[in-house]
């Protein structure tokens, strides 16, 4: 088990280091000049730019870049923007807790609704609960979530004008809830719905097999059969997909950040997209594929520990 | 003897029986997807978009693309349909002929790469392996670039577009598609057809294609199928976003771009809601028809 | 007659299941009666329905499946001579009363070890989880000891060690087992074993088959043995009942059915098995055409499609069962004469 941990993670090293020499490469070929931005129409001339050019070392090799990059993100250095001058740390670090607070709070609610309904449904098939399960899926695997809500912002703060559309109060700056929730809900809806139908669908599944029929000729309630037998077995799945939306908390909606204006790293990465700011992107994407690899090294973990097979080492 | 005529005529049955087999099967199969409600809902709603998109010019008289300052944004009324956008395009005419778009961007790419997929994971799972495990390393490393940056790059490389868009999309939705024809080969492998074929000397290329791949090949198609609502969506997202395809050409991700302005937002929702519906209509419909499809010809597949 | 223990006693059961709004018949007016101690095999081919009636009694069905009957009784003889009945027709299939049954009294052996284990519990977990269910004051610690003088019993080596193995870790013989000392834990009177040697080698089957042969001696117990091979019947049963599409065509004593089978089913199916002291340059037989698909069903005999004897009087209406000789039963026309008792 723990050589198996080993290999894995030098795997994952080597795979993020691989990842991101990938975009370093594509990002500096696509023929964005920064100096130029960063200089602005007014004071390029080709003299300063080369001087530019020259102090910030884009002259040398891009293998050459690429390990002063790298060698920078170890000394805390994570760059800056070329096109609206902040550093990545104050510019994209710092909008986190705006995005973990709206992720955060709809991974949750919707992991407890989605397990909830789906167990429930799946243990009184056809029952309405059963129906409103499955028609909040259906919904929420049909309506893009930026266009859920925009309708939810129609609803509740034009027509009705209960909650506010747009913003989020900083600290010390009143209730924050008002503000939290739609945009919570306009995330949390259609992924509590999908987890529901997975749920549901994992379980009928794993409640057709023999040794499930074995549990219930001991005589054993059905609850005892559902919770230690079904769900138990039907945990490695559920917890894959479960892992796999924990990239939101790190990139974020940006589609839903942009309907309500939130001010979170979404934001930050529309403007940094649009001005070409690639130190930025390439932070970004960094992150995003640390995050992936961890979370399927986490998945296989996870995996190995509910499987007898895997955990004693076969 | 009347005895033997009666077996005879038992046993020519059984033969007839036999033959027919095949054909009562597909009957069955087609009678099944009739019987279930929703997949004729699904398919009904597929057929009316499809007619409608193809033969828009018929349906609408309005040139999707040409400013009318004098009726802008009227809600929808008998001219207008369902009303026109901020420069007096009528949204009806918009919508037909920017279905052709986003739906023709979700098919064609759903199609490319499941061909990606389906041949890459046939070659990881029949030959295992060294191959497999580069394969393997590749998927993973393509499911771990965020969408958003690859789209960035390959707009900064060759410009916004729609076939640009279908590239993103074909060469970064090949994953599905590699894991789960790569598992079905290497389970299939092993079964005692695969070993028959190997001991009388096919090649592999042809064990492949023409012994493996077939059978294999309907779970292929229908996840294809249920891969479209999801590039719908997709293409809709970041066109929303103003990503993906050109604000000047219609698709119904940039009509609802419209929905950013916010005196839109207010004061004339139906310049968002019908774009959002169409997606959704049409989303839900590819849905169930999928889901049809697949009891009907996968039933193994949750 | 009187004396007769009968501890199962099945009178016009009925299944059928509901699938794409159709609904289809799966078992017909069965009915049957077993003894205290005795075993009773169920024989047919694949798809006749043998595994829907013994699910049909102890009622582990899949919700689309309409179980009707006259009346199921289990009869229990544990405390006194005096029975104990079970109304198991009146009992819904997860209630607190049906539980109570299975497990004590009731208890089944299914087909495939491989699948029937759950694969994230520790064997001795799976096996203590049925007793401990029923004995609410017993400790974690008695069951294990129970669970591992059990499987003494069924003739496992190092029995302490194999009680906290995974499934994964056991061969299939071995996973049988342990399928076995789940069903006999809680000492019930009547075991159920739908085809149990069926995923298992030769060699393994027989041995399979001689434990469960020497658990309903020693201890007297009733097995009920669904199985497609005839073989293992002249082995294990006293009595022996064939199904065909649903419906008992034969049921009489072991004797009765191998020395004097009477419907031309009975016959097609003895004669289309390898069985010991069959006579040199004897050929072995098929049985001509396929079971019919049971939605396609019309009056008359099941069997009249494959039969070489069908006359007009055999697609038509029902046919009734005649009693050739004390407790055997045919159902054909050509045993006409004698007298109906179904």
């Amino acid at each position: 088990m723990a050589k198996y941990i080993v290999r894995r993670l030098i795997t994952m090293v080597i795979m993020v280091f691989v990842i991101s020499l990938v975009i370093f490469i594509a990002l500096q070929s696509t023929g964005v000049d920064p100096v130029g931005q960063m200089l602005g129409v007014d004071n390029y001339t080709k003299e300063a730019a080369e001087e530019m050019r020259e102090k910030l070392g884009l002259n040398d090799p891009i293998i050459v870049q690429f390990f002063r990059w790298w060698g920078n993100i170890f000394k805390g250095e994570y760059g800056k923007s070329i096109a609206l001058g902040y550093t990545v740390k104050d510019g994209l670090i710092a909008k986190w807790p705006a995005t973990l607070e709206i992720t955060l709070y709809a991974l949750l609610i919707s992991t407890v609704i989605g397990l909830l309904i789906g167990m429930l449904s799946a243990f009184w098939q056809n029952s309405i609960i059963d129906y409103l399960g499955r028609g909040i899926a259906v919904l929420g695997n049909s309506m893009p979530e930026y266009f859920f809500a925009l309708i939810l912002i129609q609803i509740f703060s034009i027509k009705l004008g209960l909650l506010p559309s747009a913003g989020r109060i900083p600290a010390g700056g009143g209730s924050r809830l008002p503000n939290l929730i739609l945009p919570v809900c306009a995330l949390a809806i259609p992924l509590c719905g999908n987890l529901m139908r997975y749920t549901r669908n994992t379980m009928l599944d794993v409640a057709n097999q023999e040794y499930v029929k074995l549990a219930r000729s001991k005589g054993i309630p059905e609850w005892k059969v559902y919770i230690k037998h079904i769900f138990r077995n039907s945990m490695r799945p559920v917890i894959t997909i479960l892992l796999f939306r924990l990239t939101i908390l790190i990139g974020g909606s940006v589609a839903v950040e942009t309907v309500f204006a939130w001010p979170g790293v979404g934001q930050v990465l529309t403007k940094a997209i649009t001005a070409s700011d690639y130190w930025v992107v390439m932070f970004y994407t960094l992150f995003m594929a640390i995050m992936m690899l961890s979370i399927s090294f986490l998945i296989d973990l996870i995996g190995a520990l509910l499987d007898p097979r895997v955990r004693l080492g076969k | 003897m009347a005895e033997n005529n009666v077996t005879n005529t038992n046993t020519t049955n059984s033969i007839d029986n036999a033959r027919k087999y095949g054909t009562k099967l597909w009957k069955k199969k087609v009678r099944k997807f009739f019987n279930n409600r929703l997949a004729v809902f699904g398919l009904l709603v597929v057929v009316i978009f499809l007619v409608l998109m193809i033969g828009a010019p018929i349906f609408t008289k309005w040139d999707p693309n040409a400013p009318n300052f004098k009726a802008k944004l009227v809600g929808p009324n008998a001219e207008h349909l369902l009303g026109t956008d901020s420069l007096g395009r009528d949204l009806f005419a918009r919508i037909l002929y920017g279905g052709r778009t986003s739906v023709l961007i979700a098919v064609v790419s759903s199609f490319i790469g499941s061909t990606i997929g389906t041949i890459l994971g046939a070659i990881g799972g029949y030959f295992e392996g060294f191959i497999d495990k580069c394969l393997v390393r590749l998927q993973e490393i393509v499911s771990c670039f965020p969408q958003l940056i690859l789209v960035l790059i390959v707009v900064a490389f060759i410009g916004p577009g729609t076939w640009n868009l279908i590239l993103i999309f074909a060469l970064t939705g090949w994953t599905g598609c590699f894991r789960l024809v790569r598992s079905e080969f290497i389970a299939r492998k092993e079964e005692t057809y695969v070993k028959v074929c190997e001991a009388f000397g096919m090649s592999n290329v042809k064990i492949m294609f023409s012994q493996i791949l077939p059978s294999v090949l309907t779970t292929v198609i229908v996840q294809l199928t249920m891969n479209i609502p999801g590039y719908v969506m997709q293409e809709a997202g970041l066109s929303f976003l103003g990503f993906g395809v050109p604000m000047n050409t219609p698709t119904w991700g940039t009509m609802l771009n419209a929905a950013k302005a916010s005196s839109i937002l207010i004061n004339n929702p139906h310049c968002w809601l019908v774009p959002g519906l169409a997606i959704s209509l049409f989303v839900l419909a590819v849905n169930f028809f999928g889901d049809g499809l697949r009891d009907v010809m996968d039933p193994r597949q949750q | 007659m009187e004396d007769k223990k009968i501890i199962l006693d099945v009178k016009n059961l009925n299944t059928s299941f509901k699938s794409d709004g159709q609904v289809i018949k799966i078992i017909k007016d069965v009915s049957f009666q077993l003894e205290k101690g005795r075993s009773l095999a169920i024989v047919g081919e694949s798809g006749c329905g043998k595994s829907v009636t013994v699910h049909s009694v102890t009622r582990l069905m899949a919700k689309n499946a309409i179980i009707n009957s006259d009346h199921v009784i289990y009869r229990s003889y544990r405390n006194s001579e005096e029975p104990k009945e079970y109304r198991i027709d009146k009992m819904s299939n997860y209630g607190k009363e049906m539980r109570s049954l299975r497990g004590p009294e009731i208890s089944m052996v299914f087909q495939d070890p491989m699948a029937s284990l759950n694969p994230v519990y520790r064997v001795g977990d799976q096996i203590i989880e049925g007793l401990l269910e029923h004995n609410k004051s017993m400790s974690k610690k008695e069951a294990m000891e129970k669970a591992i003088d059990m499987l003494k019993k069924l003739g496992i080596p190092a029995p302490e060690q194999r009680v906290k193995d995974y499934p994964y870790q056991l061969s299939g013989g071995m996973k049988q087992r342990i399928v076995i000392a789940i069903a006999m834990i809680n000492d019930p009177e009547l075991i159920i074993a739908d085809e149990p040697t069926t995923a298992l080698d030769v060699t393994i089957q027989a041995q399979i088959m001689e434990l469960m042969k020497k658990l309903q001696t020693d201890y007297n117990k009733s097995i009920i043995l669904i199985t497609h091979n005839m073989g293992l019947v002249t082995e294990m049963a006293d009595d022996v009942i064939v199904m065909y599409m649903g419906r008992i065509v034969e049921k009489g004593s072991l004797r009765q059915i191998f020395s004097n089978p009477s419907h031309p089913y009975t016959k097609m199916l003895l004669s289309s098995v390898p069985v010991l002291g069959l006579e040199q340059g004897q050929k072995l037989t098929t049985i001509p055409g396929s079971t019919p698909n049971p939605a396609d069903l019309k009056e008359g005999c099941e069997f009249a499609g494959r039969c070489p004897f069908c006359t007009d009087a055999c697609l038509k209406g029902k046919i009734p069962g005649f009693e050739i000789e004390e407790g055997h039963m045919v159902r054909c026309l050509r045993c006409a004469g004698h007298k109906e008792v179904d």
